[in-house]
């Protein structure tokens, strides 16, 4: 049964306006110390359902999932990164504020989506196998968990250079806080330890080759070599201060983000998806 | 010598060179003039730094997670170092109904150890067939070889997912294939000789059937395929395979002259015939050599395991969460207040 464009647009539409108005009702709490829970995260969980129904919609139309475009990945990326941090602020309720920083960054990727080319790209038979299942949702939580890292690791920062401040105020669990920062670090880079041996597998069926050095697999391996030297850095130096490592995984989360939402559309690479 | 290992199992070094592994991936990836196999001499002082730490930390050992995810990477860096001694690349195009000459290889690396059984590798091209959707976007490609023993010849038809293993050898179809035009040359007073001459990549080059060859008389011509009907379908779905269709070959020689025949036709060139038998596909295969491979994949799943396993003993469900919902709920009417 074809499925209309104009169901999927008006569903990224609504989506893109959850997350704006959940930037929005969030503002307040960067002064003030009254903040609450249900509301971001109801508004979350409506993003994620829109997001949801648009990938399915699209999935239904093209008969193949998103993962092609610069549309595809951003469609993709808004749903996974917002169903992780809805995830995470579930078990943890503490990471809820986390959305300060997280929300408008949600808010700017589906800003681009819109502007983006939706035409759908057929996806080459070598492309279509399990290991590009993995490659991509190790991929996604990779990021997903890593943008909570750094949204924490930030608004501990933001808090101690405003300790007054009523978001430094409000900050009630500041210790879990600050292992949550790391420990999600950690689990990020077991997920993209397995994207990377996922994707050189995949590659291996899409290209005939397990590794050719294309900007996107060098730019993860320089990801992944700096996230395993962050984490070795902070059991290296135990007295090492707790803003430098807040800017590391700050810095870190930067690069992959360039990584996946830069470097593959940049460049004419194979990774690009030559036919 | 414990003080030395010390020294060398130090985490300092362990920052130090994998600081240096991240510039040289950089410069090495980028780079015309350096090659990224420079990556190997921090990757090398990481494997000594790390063995050190395995042999000399005792706290290192009684972690089984974060020690399970060393020796992994561990395993993985010398699996990939042996596979580059004994590695071989290279690419082939095959002639469909000639059988792959080991000769007609183009080598692009070898190892410094590779066994060389190449020589020894024999299979016979069968049918090549390459599906298209509409706006020439490719799917699914198949190609049928024989190989074996003569006598136990087994027929496999091998493409994008599936590739033959020969001897330890793979051979991986690739997008590059086309047509080739059987020829018998007729030299006056001579045996014939039957050859082939391919043309440009298709449908890549499809505007552009067009090739330069050297005749065995030393003239130099320039041969043109063309089909009496169009063999791509841009605006639907098709299948690329040896074309049923009508042909011809216009044959540009040196002085200008242009000649024009089809299926069974013979040029009369200086020293004999031309005769054109047929047309038929070519393939091009991507050949390698790396049989640890799937070590590797063991390898790199143990330390996934390990990893993932130093994370729970490190970061335990209980101690990550905290507290409970009620305990927040608490602090939150405290922050209010």
């Amino acid at each position: 049964m074809p499925v209309s464009p104009a169901l999927e647009q008006q569903l990224v539409l609504f989506g893109i306006a959850m997350l704006a108005v959940m930037t929005i009702v969030q503002l307040p709490a960067f002064t003030a110390r009254h903040r609450s829970f249900n509301l971001p995260a109801g508004l979350l969980s409506l993003v994620v359902l829109a997001f949801a129904a648009a990938i399915a919609v699209r999935w239904l139309r093209e008969s193949q999932g998103p993962f092609l475009t610069l549309y595809d990945i951003l469609l993709s990326n808004v749903f996974s990164l917002s169903a992780i941090s809805l995830f995470m602020i579930w078990r943890r309720r503490h990471l809820q504020m986390t959305l300060l920083l997280s929300g408008p960054l949600l808010f700017l990727l589906g800003v681009w989506l819109v502007n983006v080319p939706a035409q759908a790209v057929p996806l080459p038979a070598t492309f279509d196998n399990y290991w590009l299942w993995l490659h991509v949702v190790s991929g996604k939580i990779f990021l997903g968990v890593c943008l909570v890292s750094a949204s924490t690791a930030g608004l501990l920062l933001l808090a101690r250079g405003a300790p007054r401040s009523g978001l430094a105020a409000s900050f009630t669990a500041q210790t879990e806080m600050r292992t949550a920062v790391w420990s999600n670090l950690f689990l990020a880079f077991v997920f993209h330890s397995l994207m990377l041996l996922a994707g050189s597998v995949w590659a291996h069926s899409a290209w005939g080759r397990y590794w050719s050095w294309d900007p996107l697999e060098t730019w993860a391996l320089v990801t992944w070599i700096t996230l395993g030297g962050i984490l070795h850095a902070r059991a290296t130096f135990k007295d090492m201060p707790d803003s430098l490592g807040y800017w590391l995984v700050v810095g870190v989360f930067a690069l992959a983000f360039l990584s996946f939402f830069g470097v593959p559309f940049i460049s004419i690479a194979a990774h690009k998806g030559l036919i | 010598m414990m003080s030395l290992l010390r020294k060398l199992a130090s985490l300092r070094l362990t920052l130090v060179a994998m600081f240096v592994l991240l510039i040289l991936v950089l410069i090495g990836s980028r780079s015309t003039t350096v090659d990224v196999s420079v990556t190997a001499i921090p990757l090398a002082v990481l494997s000594m730094n790390l063995l050190a730490a395995i042999l000399a930390n005792h706290t290192f050992r009684r972690q089984t997670g974060l020690l399970v995810f060393h020796v992994g990477l561990l395993l993985l860096i010398t699996i990939i170092g042996l596979s580059v001694l004994i590695r071989f690349d290279g690419h082939v195009e095959v002639l469909q109904g000639a059988s792959f000459d080991p000769r007609d290889v183009e080598v692009t690396a070898v190892g410094w150890l590779h066994p060389g059984h190449l020589d020894e590798v024999r299979f016979k091209q069968g049918d090549v067939q390459v599906e298209y959707l509409a706006g020439l976007t490719r799917q699914s490609t198949r190609s049928t070889i024989q190989h074996g023993a003569t006598g136990a010849m087994r027929t496999q038809t091998i493409g994008d997912r599936q590739a033959a293993e020969i001897n330890g050898y793979r051979f991986i179809t690739t997008p590059n294939k086309g047509f080739a035009l059987l020829m018998r040359w007729e030299p006056a007073g001579a045996e014939p000789v039957y050859g082939a001459i391919h043309f440009p990549s298709f449908p890549q080059y499809d505007w552009k059937q067009v090739t330069d060859w050297v005749a065995p008389s030393g003239q130099h011509l320039q041969m043109e395929l063309n089909f009496a009907e169009p063999v791509s379908r841009p605006d639907r779905s098709w299948v690329l395979e040896r074309p049923q269709s009508a042909f011809s070959v216009n044959t540009q020689t040196s002085d200008g002259t242009t000649l024009v025949v089809g299926k069974g036709g013979a040029l009369a060139l200086e020293g004999g015939m031309l005769r054109v038998v047929d047309v038929q596909m070519w393939i091009a295969y991507r050949i390698d050599y790396y049989p640890l491979l799937p070590w590797a994949l063991v390898a790199a799943l143990l330390a996934i395991g390990g990893l993932a396993l130093h994370f729970r003993e490190r970061y335990p469900a209980r101690q990550g969460a905290g507290r409970t919902r009620k305990e927040e709920a608490a602090d939150a009417c405290i922050a209010r207040a």
